[in-house]
């Protein structure tokens, strides 16, 4: 497919789509940015100051938060994968039931994360399902408090649930790119199943992991509703923090620092990833 | 010279190959119904707190609940703010779903087609709805939209909603603009097409399948949208994300949560079917994957 | 001792029967060629040698140990692909050194092997790089160089010359035949090329639709096919039927649609209570006629076709066509009336 060299027209066709996402997550990004700074204000004065981050880097509930948030990105998208990656597997090989297996798999895909996040609320809670049948089995003594925990179990177990088929998606693809005749030849050559596991899945595949974890990271860390709903009451997730922050307490400028960091930290993943990949680089 | 224990018991790589396909059948047939019990149960609990009889409540240690009743429907449908939620959601999405077609097509058609010097730029710009996250763009452009007066108009929902569906659109599309061999342009001109002739029996009828793939991803989207329509819209308006969102708040009622969980699943799954059947799979691979 | 012995192997793909109780004894060091149309089961024969296809009934065995349930990796076997295979995330060195790797070879040996194949292959100075960054023929010689070092008990080749250039697919396989008598591995190659089969096998195993056809040396097989699918698969070929007028001892005179001919055959020999007799002969054996040579036929030309070094000559003799191809240097035009003479025993019997 050839492509034929661009005309002034053609840059003016890149704005409506282009130039519309850029206008508003530009302006909202930037009045983040500045925000945090001190300047925009609605309350009071507008002037730079760095107050609003000292007041954030120093606040314990911050750093708390903070760390709460790295956690659940982390736990949900490293989780995600791990149950992922064995069922891609399995699925690259083909077969009879696959098909239907598939589909189910695929289900919450279509599943808005809110509705997700009460289906899995009402199996999990303390008097939920998951709870009763472990007490009627004599398992355990007492319910687990496996909603609103501390850790945020709840959560994770949401996001694996919600997100499992979105990563699956993505490593199958990165799998079915994987010629049959490059895994035949590690084996033909000697490699046992953890071999090539290590030496030639892995590695192969590993553009679509990253792509998918990363993705899985900025929303499990910058997540809002799902902590909300089945988070631990302290200490609440970034962006928790940062809507209270702003909407009860109207401490904007302090909701902006708090917003700063969960772009930044988005963009410091995307760059680690960007970085990571050149190692992986290896097409044919 | 096979090894056999007589003449009449089968071979051992025989019993053994056996063995092995045994194993992996039982392996699938676990796998299937993990997966059923993994997705079902969730699904299947919601139906059934939708159906609670409130003369019946149904409580611990009950495994199901004593009896069953519409009840909760009727409740939820007569006495909260249901029907609104409905109406808004179903007239926001087909909405955004036209406005981020009309301002998707030409930036996809000019990324699929035209050498565009920092085009991988343009293409992370793109995605930024997608990576940014949903409250820190949500709280602040709020700010921006209150500041022009959008804040709490259903104008300003729509731009928001059309935002978020933006990148799927136009990744799809442009995947599909792309796919257009240029040898069929070519052919086209030959035979005397004019532009019009070109976008009308050319373009559009070869990116109709990615045309409808984006429409559903932005349909979807739409109806799904929490944080923005959160910070944004409520208290005038409610959809059904921020209304679910609200019974699962300060006042949890599980019965009212399920009728909406229930409201706002249905329509997806029908998507869902949809996609199956009329799509391939490939585009949301493709889309979501090639980053 | 037979290094490697098939038996009855039978394998069903969906309901298609893509390889029929085919039985094959290889001698060690033996370069056999399995060749054939496709999808006529040769390179699932292959792949069962190897391990990766599970036979649905027959056996396989290695000197004598069978090998149905020992899995690829455990075989000692090495394959050539058609796609070369090679990891596209390796250099060179690793791609070359991952079988010795994998059968925890110590480091010194590895580097003494792999230099020797290096050297032996020309391949030197390629180490580093990645397989994405070399021509067809060098990313061929790296596949081989890491199937021979890791000194298998048989090699494997599935058609490796494929996406070779005409060129290169000459001058490759003259390479892979010198190189496996050198080595004395026993081969099993895959191929659907005629020429190539010819060029370089000890014997040659002509498979269509999953069954053994005809099994011999290049100059058998060439010079008495005995079925007419081999006939016409390698050379070209003229079929005919005819029935048996007269016979004495291996002298057949015989009654074809297109006159009177006379087969002396030592290969296929006929039932005695058989009437009819098919047989073959190819374009390239018929003489333009002179005085006195044996099974004279006449018939106008077709179409004469010149090539260069030879014509290719399609003639009607009595509405039956036939092909023939002369070195003779005079021009030959469509219309012309022109007389051949077939040597007697330039025919082979089929059997069917």
């Amino acid at each position: 497919m050839k492509e034929k060299e661009i005309s002034p027209i053609d840059i003016l066709m890149l704005i409506p789509g282009v130039g519309f996402i850029l206008l508003f997550i530009g302006s909202s990004i930037f009045l983040t940015l500045v925000q945090s700074f001190g300047l925009f204000s609605i309350t009071g004065k507008s002037e730079f100051t760095l107050e609003n981050w000292k007041a954030i880097l120093q606040a314990k509930e911050s750093m708390d938060s903070l760390f709460f948030s790295l956690k659940m990105g982390l736990l949900s998208s490293v989780g995600t994968l791990v149950v992922a990656f064995p069922i891609a597997l399995f699925f690259r090989k083909g077969g009879t039931g696959k098909g239907i297996l598939g589909s189910i798999i695929k289900v919450p895909l279509f599943i808005p994360a809110l509705v997700a996040a009460f289906l899995i609320l009402n199996l999990i809670s303390y008097h939920g399902l998951v709870n009763t049948v472990l007490m009627r089995l004599n398992l355990i003594d007492e319910p687990l408090r496996m909603l609103n925990d501390k850790f945020g179990w709840g959560v994770v177990f949401i996001q694996i649930w919600k997100n499992l088929p979105f990563v699956l998606l993505i490593v199958m693809a990165a799998l079915a790119s994987i010629r049959d005749d490059t895994i035949d030849v590690a084996k033909n050559l000697g490699a046992g199943y953890w071999s090539v596991l290590f030496r030639i899945y892995v590695p192969l595949a590993m553009p679509g992991i990253l792509v998918s974890m990363i993705l899985m990271f900025i929303k499990a860390f910058g997540d809002f509703p799902i902590c909300s709903v089945a988070g631990p009451v302290y200490p609440s997730s970034m962006a928790g923090r940062m809507q209270i922050m702003a909407t009860i307490y109207q401490e904007w400028d302090q909701a902006a620092v708090l917003g700063v960091i969960i772009i930044v930290t988005a963009f410091i993943v995307i760059w680690a990833y960007s970085r990571f990949a050149e190692l992986f680089k290896g097409e044919v | 010279m096979v090894s056999t224990d007589s003449i009449t018991k089968t071979p051992l790589h025989l019993i053994q190959a056996r063995r092995k396909r045994h194993f992996y059948l039982l392996l699938m047939i676990f796998f299937v119904i993990v997966q059923i019990l993994w997705i079902g149960i969730p699904i299947l609990m919601a139906v059934m707190w939708s159906l609670v009889d409130p003369e019946n409540p149904w409580s611990y240690p009950n495994l199901f609940p004593p009896s069953f009743s519409l009840a909760q429907w009727k409740y939820v449908f007569n006495y909260t703010n249901i029907g609104r939620a409905l109406r808004t959601s179903y007239s926001l999405a087909p909405l955004a779903v036209f406005l981020s077609l009309v301002l998707s097509l030409p930036t996809s058609y000019v990324l699929g087609r035209k050498k565009i010097p920092g085009k991988k730029l343009f293409m992370l710009v793109v995605l930024l709805p997608i990576i940014m996250p949903g409250m820190v763009v949500a709280l602040f452009l709020s700010r921006v939209f209150t500041a022009f007066g959008l804040s709490q108009t259903f104008f300003g929902l729509v731009l928001a909603h059309t935002l978020m569906s933006m990148p799927y659109m136009i990744r799809v599309m442009t995947t599909s603009f792309q796919a257009i061999p240029q040898d069929v342009i070519d052919a086209a001109e030959n035979l005397g097409a004019n532009t019009f002739v070109k976008i009308k029996d050319i373009f559009l009828p070869m990116i109709r399948p990615g045309l409808l793939a984006g429409m559903i991803f932005a349909f979807t989207v739409s109806i799904e949208e929490f944080n923005l329509t959160f910070i944004i819209g409520t208290p005038t308006f409610e959809t059904i994300p921020t209304i679910l969102y609200s019974f699962m708040g300060y006042n949890f009622i599980r019965t009212n949560a399920s009728v909406v969980a229930l409201l706002m699943m249905t329509p997806n799954i029908i998507m869902l079917f949809i996609v199956e059947r009329f799509l391939k799979s490939d585009y949301l691979a493709a889309s979501l994957g090639k980053m | 001792m037979s290094n490697l012995r098939i038996i009855n192997l039978t394998k069903k793909f969906n309901e298609v029967l893509a390889v029929d109780n085919l039985s094959l004894e290889v001698a060690d060091g033996e370069f056999v060629t399995l060749l054939g149309p496709s999808g006529c089961g040769k390179t699932t024969t292959l792949r069962t040698i190897a391990g990766f296809c599970y036979p649905d009934r027959g056996e396989i065995f290695f000197g004598d140990k069978i090998m149905n349930n020992v899995p690829p990796n455990k075989r000692n076997t090495a394959m050539c692909f058609q796609s070369y295979a090679l990891f596209p995330h390796m250099s060179v060195w690793d791609n070359i050194s991952f079988g010795l790797k994998m059968q925890k070879i110590p480091r010194q040996d590895q580097k003494k092997r792999i230099s020797q194949v290096i050297g032996m292959l020309g391949i030197e100075g390629l180490e580093k790089r990645k397989p994405g960054q070399l021509s067809g023929g060098q990313q061929q010689r790296i596949a081989l160089a890491r199937a021979i070092v890791t000194e298998p008990k048989i090699l494997l080749f599935d058609e490796p010359l494929s996406n070779l250039d005409a060129k290169l697919r000459v001058q490759v396989r003259v390479e892979i035949r010198e190189m496996q008598k050198r080595l004395g591995i026993t081969t099993i190659y895959v191929t659907h090329d005629q020429d190539e089969a010819l060029a370089i096998s000890d014997r040659i195993v002509v498979i269509d639709r999953g069954h053994i056809e005809q099994l011999g040396d290049p100059y058998t097989i060439y010079r008495n096919p005995e079925t007419s699918f081999v006939a016409g698969f390698i050379g070209l070929a003229n079929i005919y039927e005819g029935t048996i007028v007269a016979k004495d001892g291996s002298r057949y005179t015989v009654e074809a649609p297109f006159g009177k001919v006379v087969i002396v055959s030592e290969g296929q020999k006929i039932p005695e209570a058989s009437k009819t007799v098919k047989f073959v002969w190819r374009p390239e054996d018929m003489k333009i006629y002179t005085p006195g040579a044996p099974n004279r036929v006449k018939g106008k030309i077709l179409q004469a076709v010149f090539m260069g070094n030879i014509t290719d000559i399609f003639i009607d003799v009595q509405g039956n066509k036939m092909r023939a191809q002369t070195d003779e240097s005079r021009k030959l035009i469509a219309g012309d009336v022109i007389e051949f003479s077939i040597p007697e025993d330039a025919f082979s019997i089929l059997r069917r």
